[in-house]
């Protein structure tokens, strides 16, 4: 591990590190620096729907620019780097080697990351994350599309460099005394998503060259006027981003598995278990990304095979549950802020879970569709899943990181906050959906239920936004002045843990 | 023993699947007068309560664990990997 305010170097010797705890450590700081960027234009989202009539956006094209920017950021820039920030500081010690197998290559796929940032937010694209035909290759303004789909170019390649890199650490360079059943459960959740990465990426990597090909009027894959079929790209799409949905929570739930045994003071109820779920989630996951779908004219065939696909993943997610819950049985439980933020992050990830059961109940899915049931769906899993699983577990991380103690207090304000913040916005939201209000929309007719419940989600946003400043300060505060952590035990848990903390790969 | 529990699931299968396929199939009877945004919301409202309840019994087991397992509840012990130190 590196102490970096033990022992500080100046910064470009980090910068132009190639080791990979360096790597991690600018993944890290890139990632959380586009959370709080996302979560500021979250914020204006919020305030403009506050009520109803134009508050402080413009126009709905500046709106658009907005909203898709927030989702591109998150997802892109902070979610996945901020997994393979842990992966670089743990993957190497979690299977006993130097360091990556290609610390050039994973030094080059950090680097792409803030070159594609620049593009998107330069580019301020206006055609949400998901950019579909036929308004993104018809009417979306250039240079922004051009940018957006440049950036994520970009991203993508950095996701299947870095995925390569995990996968061969992993397979090629474990210590041969370490068998893969003996591997740890995080070192799995990277193997798994990696895998998934791998397989998956290419597919949008394809539809995002077409994207742009048929912009420039040279094909019209996805152009009506051209004889193309805009749907083609929603296939594409979803074959990328319903495993993508794998791909963020696999890491976050490798990070649970970290944070229960060690806090329970007792190990993993179950290894093996771990293990299924997470193959069991990565082949899943490629059996149910037409349930986005379902609304698009598919078979009655068609939605039946994706709705068995999607339910077939819960069983594994299921399988995560009772594994969290049974290694806390028994345990004598330091409720620190690393584990309060994963028992959080396993209470909405149940909440999330069962609304996507009903989603993915074909019936059921023509009612929430395209409505703030689905928002409050995958909100709840992507910030009260994998956020809190990535934010505890920052916590957890912090001493290791930078020698020093972050304030246990403002940690737990953080939580408390958060949690009222996610519950307050996204099942309010759920509600909002069956009270009929569409999403992605820059303005809503003054329906008294609509206004109440977009003010709920509003000040629950706020309290969010608060949160994340106490964090923001905790963070450099901490890192600066914090007390110094004992290394060997930061958390005055006893024990050793199973596997070293202290192992510091030498630096090259 | 295995012939009987594999004769138990072929007459099960027979029995389940068609009542499923009546199940999905019942917006297609002839002359049957459905009205489906009533059977729609029947079906959201029964998924809710089965949802509601597994939910209470899992956030219940949560908090009930978090308070009983928590180091400072006056029965919290050692636990026994405490005592070799690895866990």
């Amino acid at each position: 591990m590196v102490l970096e305010l033990h022992k500080p170097r100046p910064i470009w010797q980090i910068m132009f590190s190639t080791h990979h705890t360096d790597v991690g450590l600018l993944y890290l700081i890139t990632s959380l620096a586009f959370m709080f960027m996302g979560g500021a234009l979250a914020l204006i989202l919020r305030l403009e729907l506050f009520a109803p009539g134009t508050q402080v956006i413009a126009d709905s094209m500046t709106y658009n620019r907005i909203f898709t920017v927030h989702g591109t950021t998150l997802i892109f820039l902070f979610i996945l780097p901020s997994a393979s920030a842990f992966g670089n500081y743990l993957v190497p010690i979690m299977v006993r080697y130097k360091d990556m197998a290609y610390p050039k290559l994973n030094a080059i796929a950090f680097w792409m990351i803030p070159p594609a940032g620049a593009l998107i937010w330069l580019g301020f694209a206006d055609f949400t994350w998901y950019a579909y035909p036929t308004y993104s290759v018809i009417s979306a303004p250039g240079p922004a599309a051009d940018m957006w789909i440049f950036g994520l170019k970009i991203l993508g390649v950095s996701s299947i460099l870095g995925s390569i890199n995990f996968i061969v650490t992993i397979m090629k360079c474990k210590h041969p005394d370490l068998p893969l059943s003996k591997m740890p459960l995080l070192a799995w959740a990277y193997l798994t998503s990696s895998l998934i990465t791998v397989v998956a990426v290419p597919t949008f990597a394809a539809a995002l060259l077409m994207l742009l090909t048929d912009r420039l009027g040279a094909s019209g894959f996805f152009n009506p006027l051209m004889g193309g079929d805009p749907i083609a790209y929603q296939h594409l799409f979803w074959f990328t981003f319903h495993p993508e949905v794998y791909i963020l929570v696999i890491p976050a739930i490798g990070f649970m598995y970290e944070i229960f045994p060690r806090f329970s003071r007792k190990p993993i109820f179950s290894h093996g278990s771990g293990v299924t779920a997470f193959v069991l989630l990565a082949l899943v996951g490629f059996a149910s990304w037409a349930h986005h779908m379902y609304a698009t004219g598919m078979s009655f065939t068609e939605k039946t095979v994706f709705m068995v696909g999607t339910l077939a993943a819960v069983p594994a997610s299921a399988m995560h549950t009772f594994n969290f819950l049974a290694t806390m049985w028994g345990g004598r439980i330091k409720f620190a802020t690393p584990i309060m933020w994963a028992v959080g992050g396993i209470a909405l990830f149940f909440s999330a879970g069962a609304g996507g059961v009903v989603n993915s109940a074909m019936p059921l899915d023509f009612i929430t569709h395209d409505s703030y049931w689905v928002v409050g769906h995958f909100h709840l899993f992507v910030m009260g899943t994998i956020l809190f699983g990535t934010v505890g577990f920052v916590y957890y991380m912090f001493p290791y990181i930078t020698g020093r103690m972050y304030n246990e207090m403002w940690g737990k304000v953080h939580f408390i906050l958060s949690f009222v913040g996610t519950v307050m916005v996204f099942f309010t939201q759920h509600i909002l959906g069956l009270f009929g209000m569409p999403r992605r929309i820059y303005d809503y007719p003054p329906i008294p239920e609509w206004v109440q419940m977009n003010i709920i989600i509003s000040i629950g946003a706020f309290i969010i936004g608060i949160s994340m400043a106490i964090f923001l300060a905790n963070l450099i505060y901490s890192s600066a002045k914090g007390k110094p952590a004992d290394m060997d035990d930061p958390f005055g848990l006893g024990g050793k843990y199973y596997y070293p903390y202290q192992a510091k790969n030498p630096h090259h | 023993m295995k012939a009987i529990i594999g004769l138990g699931m072929v007459l099960g299968l027979l029995m389940i699947l068609p009542a499923i396929q009546y199940a999905l199939a019942a917006g297609d009877e002839p002359g049957e007068y459905l009205d489906r945004r009533v059977e729609i919301w029947g079906l959201f409202y029964r998924l809710m309560i089965v949802a509601f309840t597994v939910g209470t019994v899992v956030s219940g087991m949560i908090v009930w664990l978090v308070l009983r397992f928590r180091e400072s509840n006056p029965k919290a012990n050692p636990t026994s990997y405490e005592e070799s130190g690895t866990w």
